[in-house]
This record gives C-alpha cells, sequence and structure tokens, in this order.
C-alpha cells in the first residue's frame, strides 16, 4: 500500500456533485486528507457554475479534478471465470478508469447467493478500490426461489440482481422485489423478454436486417420493462416500500416508459451503459462515428474490412442512432440516474469468434471516462450530467457514502486532463480481458491520478 | 507461414467478402472477365494455367452442391491447388475454433479460402486471421456474393443493354426474404446495375424489409417490397422465386408449403401473365412444387439451369482477381 499522500492540485477544473459546486479551485491534500479547497471566484460563482452544467470555457483549465468514480453494475468473474478477470486485475483497470467504488454483478461461478460466494467474489488485492457486492436475486440465478436476501445484505450485499438474465417468472420477480424491500436495498432488474430475444444476434432494425443478424426486437426489453413496473405498481399498493431499478435500459420506448413510470411516483431509477449512449448498431457493420455523428437516413451499412467485430456483440444489443439519443437524453432530464459501465470482459477464445457465437460483452470501465467526455465535448452532456451519473447517481442507488471535494474529509479524487487523448490497447488497458471495439480508438479524456482514501491508486 | 514464403508475397490480401460496396464499374469487370473465362472453357484447352501452384480450399460449415462444385470447377480450370475441407470428418468436431482452422490452412500453403458458413459474418472474421484471400461463399441469412454476381451476368446478358446495364428492367423476388443471403446480395448488384426490384413474400417472411428496400434510395435501381405476388409480378422482365429455407424456419414463420404455392409460388397459371419474353429464375435447390411447379422451372423461360453453369466461369472470374498476381507458369 502506497503512504497517504501530500499534494497541492492548483488551479483544476473542479466539479463536486455532492456541494454541487464548479470552477476553477485549488486543492491541498496534506496526509491522505483534504486540507483545503479554494474557489477561485468563491463559492456563490460555484454553485452558478454547477447549475449551469459545470462545463469549464475555453480559457479554464483543462485538468479537472472530480470525486473518485462510483461504477453500479460490473463484472470481475471471481469466482469463475479468472482467466478473463479477477478482483486483482479489476480493480486495477477500475483505478485505471477513474473508478473508487464498484459494485459486482453476481453472475459469477457459482453464482453469488450465499455469504460465502459473495465473500470470495471480492476477496484479494483491491488496489485501494471499494467493491460492493450485489448478491443474486434468486438461488443459482435460476429465476426459481429467491435468495437468503437477509443473510446477504448482512454479508454486505448492497443489492440483489440476476443479472445476465431477467427473472423471468413474475412471481418469483415480485417476492424478489419484496424481499429486496425488506432488506432495504433495490433490486436491480435486467430488462429482457426471453421469449423474443432467444437466438437474436442484434438489435431489430436496418443494420441486422442488411447484415443479415437474426433480430432482437426492441419489445424484447419493453416487455420485460412494462410487466416490472406492473408487478412495482401492486407491491407499492400494498404499502412495502420496494425499489426497482433497471439496469443498462437501451431502448427508446423502454426509457418513455421508465419515465411516465417515476411520473407516477413509483420508486423506479434505471441506468444506462457507455456503448448505448455512444455506438450505434452501424459499428458492426463497420461504422465508427459517434452516435451523435449519426444522422437517420445517413446509415453507412455496406460492410467494412473492420464489420462484424465480435467485441460488439453484447447484450442488450446496440442500437439505432435514435435509441442512442434517447439514452442520453434520459441522462440529461433524470430518468437514468447513473451511467453503469457492464464492464464485461471475455477472455479471447469467447471473443475471437462468429459474432452471433460470441459472449456478449464490452470491458468498459477504462474507457467509460473517456465515452462521457467524448459526449460532453460534443455538447450532448453537461459536465454536470457526467459526473452525476459516474458518482452521486450511482451512490444514491447503492446508499454507498460518497464524500466530494470537502475539506477535511479523506481524499478520493480522480484527476483527468479533458485536453488529451489516448488509444485504448493492449498495452494500455489494465484488465486482463481488452474485449472492447474502442480499441485504437483516438479517446479524449486522460486519467492522470486516483487517488483512494487518501493513497495513490492509479497514477499516469 | 504463406506471408513468410516469397510465391504468398505475391498475393495480395484481396478477399471477396460481400458485393456491397462494389460499384457498377467492379461489376462490369467482373463480368467481362467471367465471359472471358467462358470462352477459354469453351476453348479446346478448356481451362489455364492461370493459377498454377496456388492453393485454393473449399471450406463449407454448410451443406452445398452447386456452390461448391462450382468453385471447384473454377479453381481446377484455372490450375489450381484445390483441397475439399470435410467440417464433417476435421478437428471441427473436437472444437477447433474457425480462426484456428484458417490458420491451419494457412500453415499448410493454402492461398485462397472458399468459406460457407451458417453465421452471418463469419468470412470477415476469417479474413482478419488468414493471410491469403478469401471468399465469402454464403455467410448465414447475410450474403452470398457469387450468387449474385453470377445472376446478374445471365440476366445482363438477357436483359441487358449494349453495356450490361439493367436501367429500366423490373425484377421480381419473391419468398422467404429474412433468411435468405441470395436476396440480400442481389439487391446490391441488380440495383447497382440499375434495375428496379419489386420484393414481395409472407409477412412473416419479409420482416424488417420495407426499411431494407427504402435503404437503396441512393443507388441507380430501387426497391420496393410490395405486399402480393401479383402486384411484385406486374411488369416483370424477369422473376425470382427463393428457395424455401425449411431448415431455418421457426414455428410460426409459415403456416403449410400447400398454403405458400397457393399465395407465393410459380405456377403456370401466374407465369401466363408475364410478358413473353420475361424470364424465370431460383438460385437452387429448389422445392418443386412449393415455391415453384416442376414445369415452370423446366419451362422455356426457366433459367435455372444457365444460372448453374453461370456460376463457373464467374466464379473463375473472382478466384483469378482475389488472386492478385496470378502465377505464369504456363
Amino acid at each position: 500500500m502506497t503512504d497517504l499522500l501530500t499534494v497541492n492540485f492548483a488551479e483544476h477544473w473542479v466539479v463536486d456533485p455532492v456541494a454541487e459546486l464548479a470552477g476553477v479551485a485549488s486543492v491541498s491534500i496534506v496526509a491522505g486528507k483534504i486540507a483545503s479547497v479554494t474557489w477561485r471566484d468563491g463559492e456563490a460563482a460555484a454553485r452558478a457554475c454547477w447549475t449551469a452544467g459545470a462545463n469549464p470555457g475555453p480559457s479554464d483549465p483543462t485538468v479537472a479534478l472530480l470525486p473518485a468514480l462510483i461504477d453500479l453494475h460490473a463484472h470481475f468473474r471471481q469466482p469463475g471465470a479468472n482467466a478473463s478477470e479477477d478482483v486483482e486485475s479489476g480493480t486495477r483497470a477500475a483505478a485505471h478508469g477513474g473508478y473508487g467504488t464498484v459494485a459486482l454483478m453476481p453472475n459469477t461461478e457459482p453464482a453469488a447467493d450465499t455469504v460465502e460466494t459473495l465473500r470470495a467474489a471480492i476477496a484479494g488485492e483491491r488496489h485501494g478500490v471499494r467493491l460492493l457486492p450485489i448478491a443474486a436475486a434468486t438461488v443459482g440465478r435460476a429465476g426459481t426461489q429467491v435468495s437468503n436476501v437477509g443473510a446477504l445484505v448482512k454479508a454486505g450485499a448492497v443489492a440483489v440482481s440476476d443479472d445476465g438474465s431477467p427473472i423471468a417468472d413474475r412471481v418469483v420477480f415480485r417476492a424478489a422485489l419484496l424481499a429486496a424491500a425488506a432488506a432495504g436495498i433495490p433490486l436491480m432488474e435486467h430488462c429482457e423478454e426471453p421469449s423474443l430475444t432467444a437466438g437474436s444476434e442484434a438489435a431489430d432494425g436496418l443494420v441486422a436486417s442488411r447484415l443479415g443478424l437474426r433480430p432482437w426486437p426492441a419489445a424484447g426489453e419493453l416487455r420485460a420493462v412494462e410487466s416490472a413496473i406492473a408487478v412495482l405498481r401492486d407491491v407499492v399498493l400494498s404499502a412495502a416500500p420496494a425499489r426497482l431499478h433497471l439496469t443498462h435500459l437501451s431502448t427508446a420506448a423502454a426509457l418513455a416508459a421508465v419515465r411516465s413510470a417515476q411520473g407516477e411516483g413509483l420508486p423506479l431509477t434505471c441506468d444506462v451503459a457507455p456503448h448505448h449512449i455512444a455506438l450505434t448498431d452501424g459499428w458492426i457493420a463497420g461504422d465508427r462515428r459517434w452516435a451523435w455523428e449519426v444522422a437517420s437516413g445517413d446509415e453507412r451499412l455496406a460492410p467494412t474490412a473492420d464489420a462484424f467485430d465480435a467485441n460488439l456483440r453484447v447484450c442488450p444489443p446496440l442500437r439505432a442512432a435514435v435509441d442512442a439519443a434517447a439514452c442520453r437524453e434520459a441522462l440529461r432530464n433524470g430518468t437514468a440516474l447513473a451511467i453503469g459501465t457492464d464492464h464485461a470482459p471475455h477472455s479471447r477464445e469467447k471473443k475471437e469468434v462468429e459474432f452471433g457465437l460470441a459472449a456478449n460483452g464490452i470491458a468498459g470501465i477504462e474507457t467509460s471516462l473517456s465515452v462521457a467526455i467524448a459526449a460532453h465535448r460534443a455538447g450532448e452532456l453537461s459536465m454536470a450530467t457526467i459526473v452525476a451519473a459516474l458518482t452521486t447517481g450511482p451512490a444514491h442507488l447503492l446508499g454507498a457514502d460518497l464524500v466530494g471535494v470537502t475539506p477535511g474529509a479523506s481524499a478520493s479524487l480522480v484527476q483527468v486532463d479533458l485536453a488529451v487523448s489516448w488509444r485504448p490497447s493492449r498495452e494500455t488497458l489494465h484488465g486482463r480481458s481488452t474485449n472492447t471495439p474502442l480499441i485504437g480508438r483516438e479517446l479524449p479524456g486522460v486519467v492522470l491520478l486516483t487517488v483512494l482514501e487518501g493513497r495513490l491508486a492509479y497514477q499516469r | 507461414m504463406v506471408t513468410q514464403s516469397t510465391s504468398a508475397q505475391e498475393h495480395s490480401r484481396r478477399h471477396l467478402l460481400d458485393v456491397a460496396g462494389l460499384d457498377w464499374r467492379s461489376l462490369q469487370a467482373l463480368l467481362a472477365s467471367a465471359e472471358k473465362m467462358q470462352r477459354l472453357l469453351d476453348s479446346r484447352a478448356g481451362g489455364s494455367n492461370a493459377l498454377r501452384g496456388v492453393g485454393v480450399t473449399t471450406l463449407f460449415y454448410e451443406p452445398s452442391t452447386r456452390t461448391r462444385i462450382s468453385f471447384e470447377a473454377a479453381a481446377t480450370a484455372l490450375g489450381a491447388r484445390v483441397t475439399t475441407f470435410s467440417v464433417a470428418t476435421s478437428s471441427v468436431g473436437k472444437g477447433e475454433s474457425l480462426m484456428d482452422t484458417v490458420r491451419t490452412l494457412e500453415a499448410l500453403r493454402n492461398h485462397v479460402i472458399v468459406l460457407r458458413h451458417e453465421r452471418a459474418g463469419a468470412p470477415w472474421l476469417a479474413a482478419r486471421h488468414f493471410g491469403g484471400s478469401i471468399v465469402n461463399a454464403g455467410d448465414g441469412w447475410h450474403a452470398h456474393p457469387t450468387q449474385a454476381l453470377l445472376d446478374l451476368s445471365v440476366l445482363s446478358r438477357h436483359l441487358g443493354d449494349r453495356n450490361g446495364s439493367l436501367a429500366g428492367r423490373r425484377i421480381a423476388i419473391v419468398g422467404d426474404l429474412l433468411h435468405s443471403r441470395v436476396v440480400r446480395s442481389n439487391l446490391h448488384t441488380l440495383t447497382t446495375a440499375g434495375a428496379t426490384v419489386m420484393l414481395t413474400g409472407p409477412a412473416s417472411l419479409t420482416t424488417g424489409f420495407a426499411e431494407h428496400a427504402a435503404s437503396f434510395r441512393n443507388s441507380s435501381g430501387s426497391v420496393q417490397l410490395v405486399g402480393s405476388i401479383d402486384e411484385a409480378l406486374s411488369g416483370a422482365d424477369a422473376v425470382m422465386a427463393l428457395r424455401i429455407q425449411r431448415e431455418r424456419l421457426t414455428p410460426g414463420e409459415l403456416d403449410s408449403l400447400e398454403a405458400y404455392r397457393s399465395a407465393w409460388g410459380l405456377t403456370s397459371v401466374r407465369l401466363a401473365e408475364l410478358a413473353p419474353h420475361a424470364l424465370v429464375l431460383h438460385p437452387g435447390p429448389m422445392n418443386e412444387g412449393v415455391e415453384i411447379d416442376p414445369d415452370v422451372a423446366d419451362g422455356p423461360r426457366s433459367l435455372v439451369l444457365e444460372q448453374v453453369r453461370a456460376g463457373i466461369p464467374m466464379r473463375m472470374a473472382v478466384l483469378a482477381q482475389v488472386v492478385s498476381e496470378p502465377r505464369t507458369h504456363d
């Protein structure tokens, strides 16, 4: 473990989503604690700047200082698939990505449905990163019998989920929602109607049709979302303090359904993944434009040499530009409270295969901040929106402690240079698996330093 | 490895993965080359040694008769060393991946792999791991480039203008569009050649094709999806029936084969409505009495056997093109 850090961050672009302040500030760290935060233009200006979106102007410093990020959805594959990732490699990747806290999904082998497996899932060298285990909602993630949620929460589970698959049986889903409510934690649901999506390869639409890929209909997500909301409504009527979180939503229709249910006052939240806000299914044909650069009717459909990259196979699948736009709008209007990476590392054996035979998932924890910054630089998302979606949003869902850039607090910060770029590669990525379609892509935003609990967790 | 040997350096990494993206000039060049190949086949020599020393392997993960034999005949006619890779008796049965298989074939001095695979995009994966050329002989529902090219050569011969263009011509394609790599590739070649393509078939087997058809709005020709076979056949210069791919159907996609024939089959009664010059195509293998009646398949309008024959010279043209520096030892 490294020593407690003493350092002075002079004149940085500081964004503190906890205190809701942003602007040019100098932050000094002494022996791991934030000793002082001096807002150059005063706190009132910093508050106004936060409200205006926390966006740096052209003459402002280009190096930003943010609270260390929180991921509410990642897979470190421990136990069971350590060839793809484990706690040591996953936390090293997380620190490189600017993350200080990571919630781990329970679809390990075996599933994290017992206290023993839950503990095994977070054991090992963590590079200072805090790990929050999510327990399986049902035994073996089989969707038939609800786990012992009370015991799992006592052992540290912050949520339950059968991520990777939905709890298809609605009776079991209801029971899991009630069990999570009784234990005071949210149920995080992967929304997919399996009868509509079995065997599918890419989102239903023009790209899938042109590329001859088996279609995954948008209804496969919407049906599951609607049904989950209907059950939640029943449960809430019976006065249970339930909380339902729908993870990695990807369609405009599903997000609209969530927004409408939130309008009713239902205790419902959701997140979106970086690849769903920034990529489109056109990437499968080899079109490498960001989602916000693609206009409807302007798709590039003839497959290039880069087409059918299995690193683009993910569940839910990449979709059309309009869906990606809806995911960004959900972040702007608060329908989605977080960007969850759905970091899903896979070994080469599982990815260097035919597109339709590849394992689903993108390793994204090292690139999510850069992807968010790319959306910010394109004018799509304000700095305040991306920082909140990567810190306070997920903290709120998981009940995780989050200190901002607060004098007296132990320092957990990420220093990121917004003006320089980098290229993900086998050399620059720290995780064990490099299954990302962003390999070789120039990405804005270089993490210079990740400080966790006053100690250096990553330094460029 | 091929890439380390001198002979391999004579081979560029050119592939034929798709016809999407090939412009009219490239198509014309292939049509012209196929004509030359036909003349070569008709000559006393019956072929050449243009591909002497070139290893061509047909790697078929799906059953095939005409495509495979046609490629092997084409490669043989150009003097290539032809290997038939039998997936059933190979290490593929022991779980060898496509990536390892193409690397192994490269190490065994194969320069061209003709790949047929049940998954869309498999040839792109193979091309990323193979130092030689990949020729796509059909990938899942996605593409069947050489079928589309040979269909174009046949249509262009019968219906094309002096330059082979199909501008002003109407081609109807009827049947199971959803699972058809033949239609997906034909849409590219026919519209690039200037044709108007009328698509039709049962709603369950044409899902997504309204938008798909509209996506050809910037090409020379155009594509329209219509709801009935009568509308599709109206004014058609040629009609292509697609095979009902029983092995790819999921329950509910088709009620019965008899119902299909009565709604969508090419019967002599339906064809009587066509213009006298109108032609009939089928990529084969045919389900006679389902999508096409036997008397139509064998009738005077039918180009079915001509399509099969056109396969060899067109595949010779393709092989000669991907092997960019043909060795001239003859």
